[in-house]
């Protein structure tokens, strides 16, 4: 590949050299020659020296040398992908000469290469930050509202599920199974569209935390009973032969046990969550997802996706090592 | 021990299924105040079972518990036996010790945090009594240099020991011992055993399931031996480990052991 760029350059600049070396100064010619057939035999190095030979021309001169070896050391730069050296090269040209077309514009198609990009991107993400800084304030809102909520919910159902009462045991699996076995996006336009043909109308605030609550609590439910039946049976009993009732065994000796194997199932879960906010976006509510999709779709730049992107990873990235860090804490005991 | 006292417990025909298998079938037994009681027997013959029932941890199908003179455990409604409310169930555990084969110390608390957790949760003493009765408790079993660790640093027979205060801080009537030295390394079991036995030298009245013979005969006051849910023989460490043993199961089982 390098080597049929060279080739291609080379050949293209042969060409360049051919029509310069016809205006140039004849003193001139042989160096031309010379840098040419450098060029030819790939040693851009050697060119380029060459041309620099060329001084600034004298008073009198008309400089159509000078001007000639800086634009074939310019094309040279460019072709290297240097492009400051052939822009310093172009302004070179355009000290003198002001007027020459060829260099200045050169230098025009270089610097719209160069510089303009990162101040167009710059520029965007400045002006769309506002907008998705208020639409992230909101999808953490969210996030928090669903992280207190699904814990509680999610530890009721899994004592639900674990009583031998059977009613009880009987409703938890009836939410477990209704939330987990239909689509999140389904139960939000539920409790936002349908409930209010029951006669209940929710604001979009309280019907997102109310469905992403319930849809948590039902997953952590599981994820919490596992855990408290992975403890060995023998806890239980150890509790009860002292004189615990049941809730006291739960409440002092099982449960403290359960948060070490809880906390990465359960981080896993709110790192989804996070992510889960986005279907919000459904029920007219303005988080980081839909903040980003009305700017994309106004300004049609790509830029405000990229930083919704950006942003979703560094509060995803936050939570894994706030997680990883309790996970620690809560096992700290094992440690021999 | 004279039959005129009144016995701490009274078991009369405790009876426990497991689905096709009679794990206890019609045990009667009296254990007097400060009664030191072995029982021995192979696998499988009922002994933590019948050990279980006594507090609780087996609901059992038939028989009566009478502690200190009072029917436990169950009431009978609409001529139907049903276990007793949880209060009086938690009530009667507080007062009967139990130790397991495998410790089931809590892990995420401290040695000091596991003995005091019965004082504080249970009897819901302030922090300080829990905290004095739990150091004393500790002293006790020679592990007050243990008091801060995590029990996951401690060896099997410090876990042991550590699991006997947290049963002692209780203050418990009666204590069950359900094979506490049979998790252990053999070079763990005397500090173990010399736990127990300095509580006997205290005049606890225990209840002991073992393999370990020799600890039988030195520590008991009576051994019972059981098989298939029953009680086939029992009497005083003399009868029971002399030469002339006459039961030939017994005899098979000892000398396998001994």
């Amino acid at each position: 590949m390098r080597y049929l760029i060279s080739r291609a350059a080379a050949a293209l600049l042969f060409l360049c050299i051919f029509a310069g070396t016809s205006l140039a100064a004849t003193d001139y010619d042989q160096l031309f020659r010379q840098s040419s057939d450098l060029m030819v035999q790939g040693d851009l190095e050697g060119s380029l020296k060459l041309l620099k030979q060329v001084p600034a021309p004298a008073p009198g001169d008309d400089g159509s040398a000078f001007v000639s070896s800086r634009m074939q050391a310019a094309r040279i730069y460019s072709s290297q992908g240097t492009p400051e050296a052939a822009m310093e090269a172009c302004r070179e040209v355009l000290k003198l000469f002001p007027d020459n077309s060829e260099a200045r514009n050169l230098l025009t198609a270089l610097e719209k290469q160069q510089k303009p990009r990162w101040h167009t991107i710059l520029a965007d993400c400045l002006r769309f930050l506002p907008a998705l800084a208020k639409g992230a304030t909101m999808t953490l809102l969210l996030v928090f509202c669903t992280m207190l909520i699904s814990p509680l919910g999610g530890l009721l159902i899994a004592l639900g599920r674990i009583s031998t009462f059977r009613p009880v045991s009987a409703l938890c699996w009836f939410i477990i199974w209704f939330f987990r076995g239909t689509p999140l996006l389904l139960q939000l336009f539920f409790i936002y569209y349908g409930l209010p043909a029951l006669g209940i109308t929710l604001a979009p605030l309280t019907a997102a935390v109310i469905g992403l609550g319930l849809n948590y609590s039902a997953y952590l439910g599981e994820i919490i009973r596992g855990a408290i039946q992975s403890i060995d049976h023998g806890q239980m009993e150890a509790a009860k032969a002292i004189g615990m009732t049941y809730g006291q065994a739960m409440r002092r000796v099982i449960i403290p046990q359960t948060y070490k194997r809880l906390m990465p199932p359960i981080g896993n879960e709110f790192i989804a969550l996070i992510k889960d906010t986005a279907l919000v976006s459904t029920i007219a509510m303005v988080e980081l997802m839909r903040s980003a999709d009305q700017l994309f779709n106004t300004y049609f730049n790509i830029t405000a996706l990229v930083l919704a992107a950006l942003i979703y990873l560094v509060l995803t990235t936050i939570f894994t090592f706030i997680f990883e860090k309790i996970e620690y804490r809560a096992g700290i005991y094992e440690q021999r | 021990m004279s039959s005129a006292k009144e016995p701490l417990l009274k078991l009369t025909g405790i009876t426990k299924h497991f689905k096709n298998l009679t794990a206890v079938n019609g045990i009667n037994l009296e254990v007097q105040p400060g009664e030191k009681l072995v029982i021995i027997g192979p696998s499988g013959s009922g002994k933590s079972t019948l050990l279980r029932s006594i507090n609780l941890l087996e609901e059992i199908d038939d028989g009566t518990i009478t502690f200190e003179g009072h029917q436990v455990g169950y009431v009978t409604r609409l001529g139907k036996r049903h276990l007793d409310k949880p209060h009086q169930i938690c009530a009667l555990r507080a007062e009967i010790g139990m130790v397991f084969q495998h410790f089931h110390l809590f892990p995420h608390m401290t040695v000091l945090g596991n003995v005091m957790e019965g004082p504080l949760t249970v009897q819901k003493k302030t922090r300080e009594e829990a905290r004095q009765t739990a150091v004393d408790m500790l002293a006790k079993v020679g592990l007050s240099d243990k008091r801060d660790v995590f029990p996951a640093t401690l060896s099997g027979g410090q876990k042991q020991r550590v699991a006997i205060a947290r049963a002692l801080a209780m203050r418990p009537k009666l204590m069950l011992f359900d094979e506490p030295t049979s998790a252990l390394d053999p070079e763990l079991v005397g500090e173990v055993f010399d736990t127990i036995h300095s509580l006997a030298d205290e005049g606890m009245t225990m209840l002991i399931v073992t393999h370990h013979m020799g600890f039988a005969r030195e520590l008991a006051d009576r051994v019972i031996f059981m098989e298939s849910g029953r009680f086939l023989a029992e009497g005083t460490p003399q009868e029971f480990f002399c030469k002339s043993q006459d039961n030939e199961r017994i005899r098979g089982f000892l000398n396998r052991l001994l």
